[in-house]
């Protein structure tokens, strides 16, 4: 996007923020509007329900509408937000053993601290490679439930690193505000992550 | 990582940040030349990067407009 148009769209926001904080019904709903999809979309990504999604849709803008106050403009608006649904979605989470758990990190099954050799000398490749099929012709409903299971035993603060990282594309800087983490904290956890939902894959991906 | 001669369990436990951002460092060119002689941390480094790629493309759930008219008479605002 343009700086110009970027710095125009970004002027046009902190008047609607201003408005609605003095108590503009209008520009509120206008917010909402301007924001419902991304936190819906985040909701749905780390809760993977339709149910839990619409609760913290609703919780996040019932207090996005009571807090709008404390947001002082130093970060993004999104960013905000992003913060809130995190918030909710830990709430909902927090009582569940399982998102107490850290996650492990095994060897993949092939890896050798050294690679084998043939006679030859040529490196065996003992790491079954993935299937070449592109994504979007290989998601099928059997897939798209693996990864609704895989990411649902994936603990809750490790999954919201994981989708802010690489499924929102928010920077290593951006998740750290979100979910008030080091930097060195969220590379870990997101390196967690994704080695853990790459072993939760690999049988369906290799075969 | 201060890294003069590397394995694969090097590679296999600094890969990802490969996927993250294109770090100049000794230890990155370290594994970068790993990975041209070596199937086996190509094949990984090969499926982290499908693993990402699968979640990014997982369709997502169209928001219902009705939740906003939901939250509108929660919060009794007028739109």
């Amino acid at each position: 996007m343009p700086t110009n148009q970027k710095q125009n769209l970004d002027r046009t926001e902190s008047i609607l923020i201003r408005r609605a904080k003095e108590g503009d019904e209008r520009a509120f709903a206008k917010l909402v509007k301007e924001y419902e999809t991304l936190v819906y979309s985040f909701a749905y990504k780390v809760c993977r329900e339709k149910e839990k999604a619409d609760e913290t849709w609703q919780d996040t803008f019932v207090n996005v509408y009571r807090k709008l106050d404390q947001f002082d403009g130093k970060s993004k608006f999104s960013t905000w937000l992003y913060s809130i649904v995190a918030n909710n979605c830990l709430m909902k989470h927090r009582r569940r053993k399982l998102d107490q758990a850290s996650v492990s990190i095994h060897a993949p099954e092939g890896f050798h601290d050294e690679p084998f050799s043939d006679d030859e000398g040529h490196v065996v490749q003992t790491i079954a490679s993935w299937k070449e099929t592109p994504i979007d012709s290989m998601m099928n409903k059997e897939l798209k439930e693996l990864l609704d299971t895989a990411i649902q035993k994936l603990p809750v603060d490790y999954r919201m690193v994981f989708i802010l990282r690489d499924v929102e594309g928010q920077s290593a800087e951006e998740t750290s505000k979100i979910l008030k983490l080091s930097i060195p904290a969220v590379k870990s956890r997101l390196r967690r992550a994704r080695v853990f939902l790459r072993e939760e894959l690999n049988g369906y991906m290799t075969t | 990582m201060k890294l003069k001669k590397i394995n694969c369990t090097n590679v296999a436990e600094h890969i990802c940040g490969e996927l993250d951002e294109d770090i100049n460092s000794a230890a990155c060119r370290a594994i970068k030349k790993h990975l041209k002689s070596c199937p086996n941390c190509t094949a990984y480094l090969d499926s982290l990067k499908k693993t990402v790629l699968v979640f990014k493309h997982t369709p997502n759930l169209r928001f219902p407009a009705k939740a906003r008219k939901k939250l509108f008479a929660t919060l009794k605002i007028k739109a």
